[in-house]
């Protein structure tokens, strides 16, 4: 079986060996999370580390005939390219870390980690899908249990407001989508969602125009709207700044990304001319991300919406790799969402802690924390540091690259990025730090607690040894994502390319 | 052909000891957090250690090679199709000497805090940082192309933000930190943007490959040469403080003071002044702007630069005059050396000889690390005073500190047979010879600095104690006495080298020294020139004794009025700025954050949510909470699905 397969697997079997203990043994309960997760990451990084990097097609391919009914054929397919193989490991890690930080959850705790681990399972399964159902159900299947966590464990008194926020969003991002995805199967000519049917299909008979017109934008939208594409992005701070910490790490960390991924894998190569024509658009929205969700990040208060407002700026970041549609911009962008996982996971780890430890996160009442709290300090300035794009941690290497990818078509939009990534990332991020840990400690946070032993500290020691390897070895993943990337721009511009060339030619021809 | 190749780029060669010059204090930074943590005089050992170690290793580098320019091993950061992000290391004459700079000074600081943050609690986490201060700036001396150069420009800017707020419960220190952060991403924003116009124009990011093709084609990037060059100079604009971007280098001295005099002073400010040579050959393009800037199509990027940094160093130095707070001086004297230095290399550039302003930054390296730790050394012995005028009469008390004192003194202000006069000499000839306007600032602004320097010698040193503190002083021990005497050498002696001569061959192959005395060169090379830099030294001693010997209280402030207070408060350049640019942004932010509240959030989602409510309130008749309604939803959706399926 393919190792694939134990990913995806084993958190679900964790989560229905925990539905058997009983749920006062809350110990051994989060004994066996603990271990099913570690386990899971551990396969998730044996996997990336057997990926064989330049390699043509998907590698630990596995597939089960699911639902073979009149015309409708759903396959169990999994397989994992260069560019899914990233976002496994990484939602195998962060999976572990968001198990790891929820020692604090006491109500219900058999409840949350059945669904945290069935969250896990959901992630890597959309991600290593390649049949378009699967994706969507997994997808689902680690949606809901993110909107159930946040109503029951969520903190603070909007959150049933934010849980129905999100979940109102999220579910309407997610039909638009399906709307596509539908017409894409109707029109496709494939007769199944399977991706790799799907392209060979697309190879021979390319979709219409008119078909292109309609499932194109349903897509873009509809998975922007996961992602927090502008204008569709105010579910993500409020809804993360309600969210228990493991749940705001998986979905900022890793579920968000799935919207990317499926744009990366079905929009851009099957539709070169919906890119021709919506990619200029998708530029200009992510200035939106880029600079107005920046600027509303300044104004926040609660270091949770802060921290949520600053994710959707570094989504725009990824969304101008896309748009840019080139091989670097498009590396740039898998940078990117595995940096971003790493550093959302570990920015809503920190402001877990301390929210856990003093009960607020209004960045007016807390400040000189640094003092008690060495540690968790020391990782939320390494943290923030790397959110505004510090060289040495894996979002700068991502960044940059984005930057050099769309520079040359989109010059004013790159030169807000870096206004946007540079100034504007530096003043919220150094202005959490200066009120949160610098300063006088105030006489409330006195006996405020650090992480010191091993295993509280584990999770954090992670994440930032992964935001380290990725900036220090970017090469690691930019190696396996490049080919992907590649064949990516080449499907997305060989059509649209026709007609240009055509008209060039056309005005060469004209003496 | 390509196996060969492979074959040589990946044999170890000498000069790939620079991997570990660079690396050395990496480690050092990280065993400390990891290992020595606990121990202080392990710590210090250590880290002490691994700098010195980098420095004979430099020094190896030197004696191998001198000026000759070789490459290392690269190792293959990012590598994409069309853009090979490398980390790739350059020696040349340049580079090597300033390693040399870099690790010697580093070394030294790093001795000198051992003494003077013993008592710090977080000691260990001083000295952790400014390993990672010098590794980040080798890292910048020893970049081949404008990436990895970038990647390092931001590192030092992060250290320097952890080492200014290294006392990170003064609120003071906090703001002060986050300022230099703040005004350095600004000037990198350009900097970046400058790199990507270089880069999509030349298809390089290489120092020598763009200097080739920039030689060949000077037209390469067409209308947008002058304004690449004004970005590119943005970086050094926040790195080294030029005008309008030098708020933050006064507010710097918050930090501990051997993190003034190691990056405020000696290298991270001067990194940008080493930038602008590295690429001299881009501000050397004629002038070609695109349309919308053509009423700047006078100037070329060199003459912008120039003239900001004259500007900077007159305006610096008339700021200069006007402090109490000894630090303060400093660091406006710092400014208005780098002014000068700025000023040099605009003015070399066109000629492709920015010698000048490479001899300065090397000598100001020296003579202003020792200046900054003799008044580390004054303050530690006044328990922590930094006014003048509450000091005085130390010179009996603090010898050593008062002789190094005014050795540092003497070659800031340009006394011949000292090494500032030469290099400034240099500057000034430059300036003759392209500039009059130009020659004429940088001669008042020496004429200045001797002037405040001496004013702050005078008050310090001589006349009585004008408070307990002082009154009490005594010398400081041993190690940072020795480090005040081994940097007073090279800040005197540094004349008696072919330095100047050395800067000039790698910018102009094949040149020689004039014959004759090194001592009495200037005199007989351009005498102009070196008649107004020592007029200018007389004049400005002769001014600061008239006013200040034995005096009680400062009287400038009567003869001057409100000059005297608006340079005292730096011509309000932290007001203007407080007044306009942070409440705009505030403003945009304001708006933004509205927006998204009461439009966004506000008619969209209450708006949909209000609809929707209706049955939400129908549903809680049932049951309440939302979970119910994202059932509802998702059956929706799930109907909605099976209808278009079947269909």
């Amino acid at each position: 079986m393919s190792l694939l397969n134990y990913i995806i697997l084993t958190p679900i079997i964790t989560a229905l060996a925990i539905l058997l203990i009983p749920a006062n043994y809350q110990f051994v309960i989060r004994c066996a999370a603990l271990l099913g997760s570690l386990i899971t990451a551990c396969f998730g990084l044996l996997a990336f580390f057997l990926f064989k990097a330049g390699l043509p097609g998907y590698q630990f391919e596995s597939k089960i005939e699911w639902v073979k009914l009149g015309g409708i054929n759903i396959n169990y397919h999994v397989g994992a390219d260069g560019i899914a193989i990233g976002l496994i490991m990484a939602a195998a890690v962060v999976g572990f870390c968001a198990v790891a930080v929820s020692w604090k959850i006491e109500k219900q705790s058999k409840m949350f980690y059945i669904l945290l681990l069935s969250m896990i399972t959901g992630a890597v399964g959309a991600f290593a899908s390649l049949d378009l159902f699967a994706f969507y159900f997994f997808n689902e299947l680690a949606l809901v249990p993110t909107f159930i966590t946040i109503g029951v464990w969520g903190r603070g008194e909007d959150r049933s407001y934010a849980a129905f926020k999100i979940t109102l969003y999220l579910t309407l991002g997610a039909l638009v989508a399906l709307v596509g995805l539908i017409v894409l199967y109707v029109k496709g000519g494939a007769q199944s969602l399977d991706i790799v049917d799907l392209h060979a299909a697309i190879a021979k008979t390319p979709l219409s125009p008119a078909a292109q017109a309609i499932i194109f934008p349903c897509l873009l939208f509809g998975f922007g709207t996961l992602v927090g594409l502008f204008p569709f992005h105010s579910w993500a701070p409020s809804g993360y700044g309600c969210a228990p910490s493991a749940t705001a790490m998986m979905h900022a960390g890793i579920l968000k990304k799935a919207g990317l991924f499926a744009l990366l894998r079905v929009a851009l190569p099957l539709m070169p001319e919906g890119v021709a024509r919506w990619m200029p658009v998708l530029a200009i929205l992510c200035v939106g991300n880029l600079l107005y969700c920046g600027f509303v990040a300044m104004r926040q208060r609660d270091l949770n919406l802060l921290i949520g407002n600053s994710s959707l700026a570094h989504m725009g970041f990824a969304f101008l790799g896309i748009a840019s549609v080139s091989v670097i911009g498009i590396t740039g962008t898998v940078l990117v969402m595995v940096a971003h996982a790493f550093l959302a996971a570990l920015s809503f780890a920190i402001s877990g802690w301390i929210s856990q430890d003093t009960g607020t996160l209004d960045m007016g009442k807390l400040g000189g924390l640094l003092k008690r709290m060495p540690f968790i300090g020391s990782v939320m300035i390494i943290c923030f540091l790397a959110g505004c794009g510090v060289p040495g941690f894996a979002n700068f290497a991502g960044e940059v690259t984005v930057l050099f990818g769309a520079w040359k078509t989109f010059h004013w939009v790159v030169a807000a990025a870096a206004w946007g990534g540079l100034v504007i990332g530096g003043v919220y991020m150094l202005r959490a730090i200066r009120s949160v840990l610098h300063g006088e400690l105030r006489s409330e946070w006195a006996d405020a607690h650090d992480a010191s032993s091993f295993w509280r500290q584990a999770p954090y020691a992670i994440l930032v040894l992964a935001l380290l390897v990725f900036g220090f070895v970017p090469n690691l993943l930019s190696d396996r994502v490049k080919p992907v990337a590649a064949e990516i721009v080449k499907q997305a511009t060989l059509k649209a390319a026709t007609p240009v060339a055509a008209a060039t030619a056309k005005v060469a021809a004209q003496p | 052909m390509e196996a060969a190749h492979h074959v040589a780029e990946n044999a170890t060669k000498l000069q790939d000891i620079a991997w570990m010059v660079l690396f050395f204090p990496l480690i050092c930074s990280l065993g400390t957090w990891f290992l020595t943590r606990k121990d202080r005089n392990l710590t210090a050992g250590f880290n002490i250690f691994g700098v010195v170690l980098s420095f004979i290793l430099s020094f190896t580098l030197f004696a191998a090679y001198g000026g000759q320019s070789v490459e290392c091993t690269p190792f293959h950061w990012l590598p994409i199709e069309g853009l090979d992000f490398r980390i790739g290391m350059h020696l040349d004459g340049i580079t090597n000497l300033m390693l040399l700079v870099v690790t010697g000074v580093g070394s030294l600081v790093m001795i000198y805090s051992y003494s003077y943050m013993h008592e710090d609690k977080s000691f260990s986490r001083f000295f952790s940082t400014l390993s990672l201060f010098v590794f980040s700036m080798l890292g910048i001396v020893l970049a081949d192309n404008l990436l990895m150069m970038f990647i390092f420009w931001e590192l030092v800017g992060v250290s320097s933000y952890l080492l200014i707020g290294f006392w990170f419960q003064r609120p003071a220190a906090g703001d002060a930190a986050k300022k230099a952060f703040l005004c350095n991403r600004i000037g990198d924003f350009g900097f970046i943007l400058g790199i990507l116009l270089v880069w999509s124009a030349a298809g390089s990011l290489n120092f020598s490959e763009l200097a080739t093709k920039f030689h060949d084609n000077p037209a390469l990037l067409g209308r947008f040469a002058s304004l690449a060059g004004v970005l590119v100079f943005m970086g050094a604009m926040g790195k080294s403080a030029q005008f309008p971007l030098h708020v933050w280098l006064p507010d710097a001295m918050e930090g501990p003071t051997p993190v003034s005099a190691l990056i405020h002073a000696a290298t991270m400010v001067a990194a940008g002044v080493y930038m602008l040579c590295r690429v001299h050959f881009l501000l050397a393009l004629p002038a070609a702007w695109p349309h919308a800037l053509s009423f700047l199509s006078w100037f070329s990027a060199a003459d912008i630069v120039a003239w900001i940094g004259g500007f900077t160093s007159l305006l610096a130095a008339l700021m200069a005059v006007q402090q109490n707070d000894i630090k303060r001086i400093l660091a406006y004297s710092t400014l208005s050396q780098l002014g000068y230095m700025v000023m040099a290399a605009g003015l070399g550039a066109p000629s492709g000889n920015p010698s000048a302003a490479m001899y300065h930054l090397v000598t100001h390296a020296f003579f202003k690390a020792l200046l900054f730790l003799g008044a580390g050394s004054v303050i530690h012995a006044c328990h922590h005073e930094q006014d003048i005028w509450k000091m005085g009469g130390l010179r009996f008390k603090l010898p050593v500190t008062f002789w190094t004192f005014v050795i540092g003194t003497a070659a800031l202000a340009g006394v011949p047979s000292f090494s500032g006069f030469y290099s400034k000499d240099d500057i000034l000839v430059t300036a003759l010879e392209h500039n009059p306007v130009l020659f004429g600032v940088a001669v008042l602004v020496a004429a200045l600095t001797t002037f405040y320097m001496f004013r702050l010698v005078i008050v310090t040193f001589f006349g009585k104690s004008r408070s307990e503190e002082a009154g009490h002083a005594h010398e400081s021990p041993a190690p940072m006495r020795w480090v005040l005497i081994i940097l007073a050498v090279p800040s005197w002696g540094l004349a008696w080298l072919p330095v100047g001569s050395f800067l000039t061959r790698q910018f102009v192959p094949g040149y020689h020294a004039h014959a004759g005395d090194i001592l009495f060169g200037p005199f007989n090379h351009n005498p102009i020139a070196a008649i107004f830099g020592f007029g200018a030294v007389i004049f400005g001693f002769s001014a600061a004794v008239s006013c200040y010997w034995n005096a009680k209280t400062d009287p400038l402030p009567a003869k001057l009025g409100v000059w005297s207070r608006a340079m005292r408060n730096r011509f309000y350049f932290d007001e203007i700025y407080e007044a306009i640019f942070v409440p705009l942004h505030d403003l945009v932010s304001r708006i933004a954050g509205w927006f998204d509240e009461w439009i966004i959030s506000g008619l969209g989602v209450r708006g949909i949510s209000g609809t929707v409510e209706i049955a939400g309130r129908a549903l809680r008749v049932v049951q309440t909470g939302s979970l119910q309604t994202y059932t509802l939803l998702f059956a929706v959706g799930i109907v909605f699905v099976a209808w278009l399926v079947i269909k």
